[in-house]
């Protein structure tokens, strides 16, 4: 019965999205603690001679081997006319056997060692998990480099996985939150990669060559980075590599052409009519990406607003305050490249969706308009730094930051000034650059929700407004 | 108080490694009871300065009955409100109000349900509701222990209810232990259940969230209402939409002080602090806890089923299905059995449901198989299918039956059997990494009847053989004790 106990935790509930001392008359919060002492874990990192870049914590604790790695490429560079290419890339490659060994071959080896493997592409990387059992390192080593440098892409695999996406496009209007988050991405960025998704025409023209292409454009020692912890020894994991990635040459890589991000459309608002009672309400428009300087002071005002919790406006506002929601945030999605997305959103029963909506929006001109308070200020630097600890908590953690940290060329010492930047955040800060990076003149709302319940009212919010039908291309 | 070893064997494929680990693990992890009942489970991780803090109770909505269904939930949200200390500017001024509140909000409730309530005495009474929240507001501290939490650098501060356990967690660097002590020894013993009747309707929109506007929720919320006629495990833990908007005040203080005491309660610590500092402290500020009364046994029994049950959910989706099977729960020797059962059918790429419905047949997408909806009372093996547009319902039955035929008439082989054992126990293995997983298994199988399962487990699990899962399968698979749910937009 071990999985009944945990499968069951997604149906579990969880509160949010999360006698005095004896002796002595002080509140909990005004106690003496010691301090803390915290040490920047020593990760090992090394390049190899054809230009694979390596990230390596040890951990003996338990006789496991995790190992991370990124691949440059992504869902970025998919050509518009074969949007989802890249995820289909990686299934295929997950599911579709390498060197030796076929699909079922490769499945049953890994399986039968209990090992767990997976490939997914993001923005802007090819990402492939491996967990192993100790002493399955070398055997598990070897499938790993058959599938970077030799996978089958096998043909019955790759219709399976066709039909499997095909199937995902019939589905995409299933569940209110998704819709609502597909179409906010379409209505930020019309015509780019970033808000497109799979059509079916698109799907039935991929073929075995685009894969071998891909493969061939981006699967290079000098293109793929590498993180492993666990119970591996560094000069066991070197011979490896050496004996197994020696002769793997690198190759000059093409430039990334990063299609530009299409022009702010103006505010408005998008309806969807959907059967249920609660209304999913996501809002947004483009953001920052790392490479902005105001990178930490806008997390910052972004916690105020609503990424603290229960320590944010929104969720004090909209839940705690009016019993409006269960959830209600914000966030920036810090692009590693082009801008991402700034997101707010909640559910709210239909009939109060315009009240929350309207809430949203007002807690966001706030942050614009008024000076956030000293108290507010404190607590969100306070949050981010004491809790930058946990940043460390678990050694695979620690070293697969390392590589994102390196993948996505971040400043040095990015983490080890991390905090006093924060600190150094005041109240000034926080409304410039609130006034800066939220645009209220280009916020794209999405309501899917039962649209009698609320049209009429939302119309009333003074913005344009668009009734989307829910159809399957 | 007794200090108990952590043991875990391995079978033979990897003795060595396995045996390391446990015997590392196995100076660690120690078992202790205070007089008044609290059980306290501490392992040291000295890797991060963080600490992982559990606290569970053996209490959930399996407890409740129909007067009061949900209130374990709801009460879980109340116990963020603060104390008398916590979350109030001043609680002798607060206190009145929180008795006027209480008051027009029971009045409320009261009438609202009534025929022959006059509209305009209800609306009055809303209005002044509102008027007293506001003015109550200007009293609050608004959620300050995540405030407090949160400055200190808490992470992950939340709570979880489920059908058999409460539990409240937090991870705190390591040294902020005291202050999770001191805060939670006060939440158990002074906790104001203020913002009552705004709370409530955040849990109606969680309900309306997670069940009625999402087509699985409402497709397993629909399974258990059907499988199970008798047991309280037939019922939502989130209460159904008439239960919520009906409980009370006094029903959730009521559901706090008979449960949430020592003798229920197991706390769980792992990471970076000194065990005899640890026990000294839990000792100190949750020792002069009154023991409390054990949470009663559920007495309802499920008959059992002499049929099999339909039932069909109409929902703006693509069709999903699910069917479920009666088992008995842990550690009856028919469960582990259904253990290798359940990941020789439905676990990874190589498992037979998956080889044959998704890859042969290509009859689904996607499968799952899992135990459902608790742990503490027998439950059911639950197979989540998700068909293909062009495949009907029936011909996926036919397929899935084919394959639960099989386990009863086909021996399984040696290999199988032995792959399955190693998936499992290298998933609990898994689980084992991070301070919060771990903190989160033991307190969870402690609650459920202790943790030194989790000890015994491996001996069990390796004593089944082929033979006794092709009887399981012979004992239960049948068509009598199965309920089908399928839910789409069709009335087919």
């Amino acid at each position: 019965m071990y999985r009944a106990v945990f499968v069951l935790l997604t149906f579990l509930l969880l509160f949010g999205c999360s006698q005095p001392p004896v002796a002595q008359q002080l509140r909990p919060d005004q106690l003496d603690f010691p301090p803390l002492e915290f040490h920047f874990p020593q990760i090992v990192t090394q390049e190899l001679d054809n230009g694979m870049k390596l990230y390596l914590k040890e951990d003996h604790e338990l006789p496991l081997v995790e190992m991370t790695l990124m691949v440059g490429g992504g869902s970025i560079l998919d050509p518009l006319e074969k949007t989802g290419l890249s995820e289909f890339f990686a299934e295929v490659l997950a599911t579709g056997g390498a060197g030796e060994l076929t699909a079922a071959e490769l499945e049953a080896e890994l399986e039968g060692r209990a090992a767990e493997l997976s490939v997914t592409s993001s923005d802007y990387a090819y990402e492939i998990h491996l967990s192993l059992h100790r002493q399955d390192l070398r055997r598990g080593f070897e499938i790993l480099c058959d599938l970077l440098r030799r996978p089958r892409f096998e043909a019955e695999r790759l219709e399976l996985a066709r039909k499997q996406l095909l199937e995902s496009i019939h589905r995409k209007n299933d569940a209110p939150g998704s819709i609502a988050r597909r179409l906010l991405s379409e209505a930020i960025y019309p015509q780019h990669p970033f808000g497109s998704v799979p059509a079916v025409a698109a799907v039935n023209s991929f073929s075995r060559v685009d894969l071998i292409d891909l493969h061939e454009r981006y699967f290079h020692p000098n293109n793929v980075w590498m993180a492993v912890s666990g119970a591996v020894e560094q000069a066991e994991l070197m011979v490896l590599l050496q004996q197994l990635l020696a002769d793997w040459q690198p190759v000059q890589l093409p430039d990334m052409q990063l299609p530009e991000l299409p022009s702010a459309p103006p505010a408005r608002v998008f309806i969807v009519d959907k059967a249920v009672p609660q209304t999913s309400i996501m809002m947004g428009h483009a953001g920052i990406s790392k490479d902005n300087p105001d990178l930490l002071p806008l997390q910052v005002a972004n916690y105020i607003l609503g990424g603290g919790g229960f320590n944010s406006r929104m969720m004090r506002e909209v839940r705690s305050n009016r019993g409006l929601a269960y959830s209600v945030y914000s966030y920036f999605q810090i692009g590693r490249h082009l801008p991402g997305m700034f997101i707010a959103a909640s559910e709210t029963k239909c009939g109060s969706t315009s009240e929350v909506v309207s809430l949203m929006r007002e807690l966001m001109q706030q942050m614009i308009d008024e000076q956030v308070s000293l108290a507010e200020l404190a607590l969100a630097k306070q949050s981010m730094i004491n809790s930058f600890v946990f940043a460390f908590n678990d050694t695979h953690a620690v070293v697969s930051r390392k590589l994102r940290l390196g993948f996505y060329a971040y400043p040095e010492r990015y983490l080890e000034t991390y905090r006093e930047k924060i600190a150094a955040v005041t109240v000034a800060d926080v409304q410039r650059v609130a006034q800066q990076y939220l645009r209220p003149e280009q916020l794209q709302i999405v309501l899917v929700g039962t649209t009698a319940d609320f049209a009429k009212d939302v119309g009333g919010c003074g913005l344009p407004l668009q009734r989307v039908p829910l159809t399957i291309h | 108080m007794s200090r108990k070893i952590f043991l875990f064997c391995f079978s033979l494929l990897f003795v060595l490694p396995a045996l390391l680990f446990a015997q590392s693990l196995a100076e660690k992890v120690q078992e202790y009871h205070l007089d008044n009942g609290l059980t306290l489970l501490l392992v040291e991780r000295h890797a991060s300065p963080t600490v992982a803090a559990y606290i569970s109770f053996k209490v959930g909505s399996v407890n409740e009955n129909s007067q009061y269904r949900g209130v374990a939930h709801l009460l879980e949200h109340m116990l963020f409100k603060g104390t008398k200390i916590f979350g109030t500017k001043d609680y002798q001024q607060e206190e009145p109000l929180l008795k006027k509140i209480a008051g027009v909000g029971g009045r409320i409730d009261l009438l609202k349900g009534r025929s022959d309530t006059d509209p305009q005495e209800l609306q009055q009474l809303q209005m002044q509701l509102t008027a007293l929240q506001k003015e109550h507001r200007q009293l609050l501290v608004k959620d300050e222990f995540s405030k407090v939490y949160a400055e200190n650098g808490g992470v992950g501060y939340n709570a979880f209810t489920g059908k058999d356990q409460t539990t409240y967690l937090i991870n705190l660097p390591a040294n902020k232990l005291e202050l999770w002590a001191a805060i939670e020894s006060d939440r158990l013993q002074n906790a104001v259940l203020r913002e009552f009747y705004t709370e409530r309707e955040v849990v109606r929109e969680e309900r309306r969230r997670s069940y009625e506007s999402s087509p699985s929720g409402m497709l397993y919320e629909t399974l258990l209402a059907t499988a199970f006629k008798v047991h309280p495990y037939r019922y939502p833990i989130i209460g159904w939409e008439c239960d919520i908007e009906n409980l009370t005040l006094e029903e959730t203080q009521t559901f706090l002080r008979n449960y949430y005491s020592p003798v229920n309660m197991v706390i769980t610590l792992v990471g970076d602090f000194k065990s005899a500092a640890a026990l000294a402290l839990v000792k100190r500020y949750f020792g002069p806890l009154k023991p409390g009364l054990p949470v009663p046994e559920v007495v309802d029994q499920e008959p059992l089923q002499n049929g099999e049950r339909r039932v069909r959910v109409i929902f703006d989706a693509e069709p999903q299905l699910l069917v479920a099977y009666h088992k008995p729960t842990m550690p009856h020797r028919d469960d582990y059995a259904f253990d290798i059962l359940m990941q020789i059918l439905g676990e990874g790429r190589t498992s037979r449901l998956y080889q044959s419905l998704v890859v042969e047949k290509q009859l689904v997408t996607g499968v799952s198989v899992f135990g459902a909806p608790g742990s503490r009372y027998n439950n059911l093996m639950t197979i989540a299918l998700t068909p293909r547009r062009s495949c009907s319902c029936v011909d996926i039955e036919s397929a899935l039956y084919a394959e639960l035929e099989r386990l009863q008439t086909e021996p399984i082989s040696a290999a199988e059997i032995e792959k399955a054992r190693h998936q499992i126990l290298t998933t609990i293995l898994r689980r084992l990494q991070g301070n919060s997983g771990l903190a989160r298994m033991l307190s969870s199988y402690e609650v459920l009847g202790g943790w030194k399962y989790l000890v015994e487990y491996e001996k069990e699990l390796n004593s089944m053989t082929a033979a006794d899962v092709m009887d399981v399968a012979k004992r239960y698979l049948q068509a009598h004790n199965r309920t089908v749910a399928t839910l789409g937009r069709g009335g087919v």
